[in-house]
């Protein structure tokens, strides 16, 4: 229950409801019966925290049990901070209160390397030390996972724990594990000592790392007896495993505030900028009567008008052309909107198109990431510019008047004619518009490109590519402004000084650590928000603790260095990953998964099952 | 209508903190989940048709919320009442289901009880009771000049109809009857702070709760 003293400050700032809890479907439980107690916290604010499955996965997969209990923890935003350090209210979880110094264990989702602050800040108003080796008792416990927790050595000192990998199973096991060292009384080391034997544990304190005099790894040694390697877990059957039957509905708008099913993991398409369609692999595909109950009872649980389909590239699936007639029948009666995110153009079949049609039409986009054909090869971006032109043509026929289109800079073998290249195809579909004789009177078109810097990820064909400097992007864009000549396509793009800072964090190593830190004592936090983002307060970070930034973001590395994170193992072979680095540079394509295997190694994680093949 | 119904509900508690358009949001949810058959708007982005009668601001309670629906399948008002509360969140409660009687735009004033948590119950009570017996209380009130906002300077006494003040143990407890409807609405937070405005005390907390809304001649709107 929340204190008055709690209370007393929703008066105050904007939006309370983001602090009250309460909302339908959110689990109280009563806290004498329960013998463990789990925090999980989203390092951004409730809106954006809300909206991730993940979280509602894992929320609800807790409180199945009857002997734990799993509250949402958020980064409040700044007006409840202040309110919350001047009346020295500790961050406390929505569901009873209690600040998080109470829990057993603390976890973390690392989505972005831009929300590493405010974990730190977390932590800090939860009045949690930050460092693992000053939070000496056996509980709580802070551990990591989500996509971050693949390199997740610039946050080493902060965590107990990072879990590689997806979270259903190994959730579990640490808290049954947790549980029983709680009663014996252990110590944290012996704790940690028996979770570093559970596949998919990752203890970063058992691992030493020492450096060359140029500032590479020279080693990196297992102690306590943890592995070598640790593998990441996959759920083997997602049929099987563990999907909530309701999720919290939150009173605030969220950023995606819609029931969502997940219909499968992994990517077939290998574009080698994606880190994402490397890590999840191999490929797991629910049914088509799994997904479409799931969905269902989503929707009869939350009462959403909104029911979302949730992978990496939707028509990839190969069950949707059962799938989505099945949900349309009772979604359409029901007044339900099924929307289909991240779907791709070059594999619609005329049937399917048909029956799309008789959903909401939502804008339309196309990524095509890079602006000609030669750096789309060499990315393995596999969409030619006829797909992306005569899909436009198709959508303008259809009524659209306004297209969106995604690309990339600052990939690897770019040149300026690339960039010229992004301004000639938005320029070509400008005029497919003009091309259609039945075009709306009086309206004009709007072609909206939206240019992202390239940050190169751990475990992509990339890994061992320098970033492009700030100058090198600003410049780059500068030349993109200079190549379009109308007003109908709009230009918009990342800040280059962000995209640096996440380049940094995404193939940093533990000396980042004192950094982040630094650069948390000197203010910074949502560090995704470009209105508090403070690049200066950064450097200074990295000039006091003698850290060169450029030596993470800017630098080539061999293919034989040791890198921050070749002690996890994804299930992608390293030589895979360098054969499609050397054919990106050769502008060489490799065929999707159900094309072809590529044998990148990730199968074996699965038995040898890829549901690709 | 012949279908129209109106349901009145409480809204006390932390459900305070919703705010009105979070509240319509909620409910249709609720109706949804609950399997009501009410009406759909028929456009191209249907949904759900329902009028509250007057908006409670946020961070107020209140035992009379109005919404108006239309039911277009079979369901008793005491089966809409029940499936109703049972997927609402906790503090907010049907209390009535009912056809309508009256316009909401025949409501013309509201009653509130009003707590202000202080550390001199008796200074503060005094303070506002010398503040209320002024000739004029002049606030400023957000309005509209054609599309322009402007804050414009309105005497608020002749909107006072019930003025009582006491003390508790650690506040001041007032029971006001204040003008409410679309054109003569007066936010009690509006009166409130005319009348604390240079009181040198700490005010820690304001609790506000609507406890009626009624019709020109003092009769219950229904």
């Amino acid at each position: 229950m929340l204190t008055k003293k709690q209370e007393q400050l929703f008066n105050k700032v904007q939006k309370p409801a983001r602090y009250t809890g309460g909302e339908v479907n959110s689990v109280i439980k009563d806290k004498t019966s329960v013998k463990f107690r789990y925090a999980f916290c989203f390092p951004d604010n409730y809106e954006i925290g809300m909206s991730h499955l993940g979280m509602k996965i894992l929320y609800s997969l807790v409180n199945a049990r009857e002997d734990a209990w799993c509250e949402r923890v958020f980064a409040p935003w700044t007006d409840m901070e202040e309110e919350m350090r001047k009346a020295d209210v500790p961050l406390f979880a929505l569901e009873s209160g209690d600040s998080l110094s109470e829990f057993d264990m603390i976890g973390f989702t690392l989505q972005y390397e831009l929300s590493y602050s405010n974990v730190l800040n977390m932590l800090d108003l939860g009045k949690i030390p930050l460092r693992s080796r000053d939070r000496q008792s056996l509980t709580p416990i802070v551990v990591g996972g989500g996509p971050c927790a693949c390199n997740p050595e610039p946050l080493a000192d902060f965590f107990d724990i990072f879990l590689p990998g997806e979270g259903e199973e190994v959730t579990n096991e640490l808290i049954d594990l947790l549980m029983v060292h709680k009663e014996k009384g252990s110590s944290k080391l012996e704790f940690l000592r028996d979770a570093a034997k559970i596949e998919g544990v990752y203890v970063p304190a058992f691992y030493d790392v020492s450096y060359n005099a140029d500032g590479t790894i020279s080693a990196v040694t297992p102690k306590e007896g943890a592995p070598a390697k640790v593998k990441k877990r996959i759920i083997s059957d997602l049929d099987k495993v563990y999907y909530p039957e309701k999720f919290v509905v939150p009173y605030i708008d969220i950023v995606h505030d819609r029931a969502v099913a997940e219909v499968f993991r992994g990517c077939i398409r290998g574009c080698r900028f994606c880190q994402a369609g490397f890590i999840y692999r191999p490929i797991r595909e629910k049914s088509s009567d799994t997904v479409n109950r799931q969905a269902k009872c989503l929707c009869d649980t939350t009462g959403y008008d909104e029911v979302s389909l949730c992978s990496l590239s939707t028509s990839d699936y190969s069950g949707i052309e059962q799938l989505i007639p099945q949900m349309f029948s009772w979604a359409l009666p029901e007044k339900i909107n099924v929307s289909l995110p991240s779907l791709r153009v070059d594999n619609f079949s005329e049937e399917l198109m048909e029956e799309l049609k008789k959903v909401r039409k939502s804008g339309l986009t196309f990524a095509p990431e890079a602006g000609t054909q030669r750096l789309r090869d060499a990315i393995n971006k596999n969409v030619t510019e006829e797909e992306v032109l005569s899909t436009a043509a198709q959508a303008f026929r259809g009524g659209w008047t306004a297209v969106k289109l995604y690309f990339m800079m600052g990939l690897p073998t770019e040149t300026l004619d690339d960039i010229a290249g992004i301004a000639e195809l938005a320029q070509k579909v400008v005029n497919e518009f003009y091309k259609n004789p039945d075009k709306p009177k009086g309206k004009g078109v709007t072609v909206s490109i939206s240019v992202a810097s390239f940050v190169p990820k751990p475990f992509t064909p990339f890994q061992w590519e320098p970033q492009d400097t700030m100058e090198q992007l600003v410049a780059k864009q500068k030349y993109l402004m200079e190549n379009v000549h109308t007003h109908k396509i709009q230009v918009s793009w990342h800040q280059s000084q962000t995209s640096f800072l996440e380049g940094v964090f995404a193939r940093g190593d533990r000396k980042l650590c004192d950094v982040i830190e630094a650069a948390w004592r000197k203010g910074c936090k949502f560090d995704g928000w470009d209105e508090y983002f403070r690049f200066d307060k950064w450097m200074e970070a990295f000039e006091a603790c003698g850290v060169d930034p450029a030596f993470y973001s800017n630098r080539r590395r061999e293919f034989s260095e040791i890198l921050p994170w070749d002690h996890l193992d994804y299930g992608i072979r390293k030589e895979f990953l360098i054969e499609e680095n050397q054919k990106a540079h050769e502008s060489v394509t490799t065929p999707n998964c159900r094309q072809k295997c590529a044998a990148c190694g990730a199968a074996r994680l699965n038995g040898g099952k890829c549901d690709a093949k | 209508m012949q279908n129209d119904v109106r349901l009145f509900f409480t809204k006390t508690g932390l459900a305070k903190y919703i705010s009105h358009l979070d509240l319509m949001r909620c409910m249709s949810r609720a109706v949804k989940r609950a399997g009501i058959p009410l009406w759909y708007t028929e456009g191209f982005n249907p949904h759900l048709f329902m009028t509250f009668a007057r908006p409670l601001s946020l961070g107020q309670e209140s035992l009379c919320e109005v919404v108006d629906v239309r039911l277009v399948g079979e369901m008793t008002f005491k089966d809409i009442q029940t499936r109703l509360n049972e997927t609402l969140p906790k503090d907010i409660t049907v209390v009535s289901v009912q056809k309508p009687v009256h316009k909401p735009s025949e409501i013309t004033f509201a009653d509130y009880e009003v707590r202000l948590f202080c550390d001199i119950p008796s200074a503060l009570k005094a303070y506002m009771e010398k503040a209320f017996s002024k000739e004029q209380i002049i606030v400023l009130k957000k309005a509209k000049q054609g599309r322009r906002k402007i804050d414009k300077e309105m005497d608020i006494k002749p909107n006072v109809l019930r003025f009582d003040a006491a003390t508790a143990e650690n506040a001041v407890c007032l029971d006001l009857r204040l003008t409410a409807g679309d054109q003569t609405n007066i936010n009690p937070t509006l009166l409130l702070s005319a009348l604390t405005d240079g009181f040198d005390g700490e005010i820690q907390n304001t609790d506000i709760l609507k406890k009626h809304i009624l019709l020109e001649n003092g009769e219950p709107f229904c």
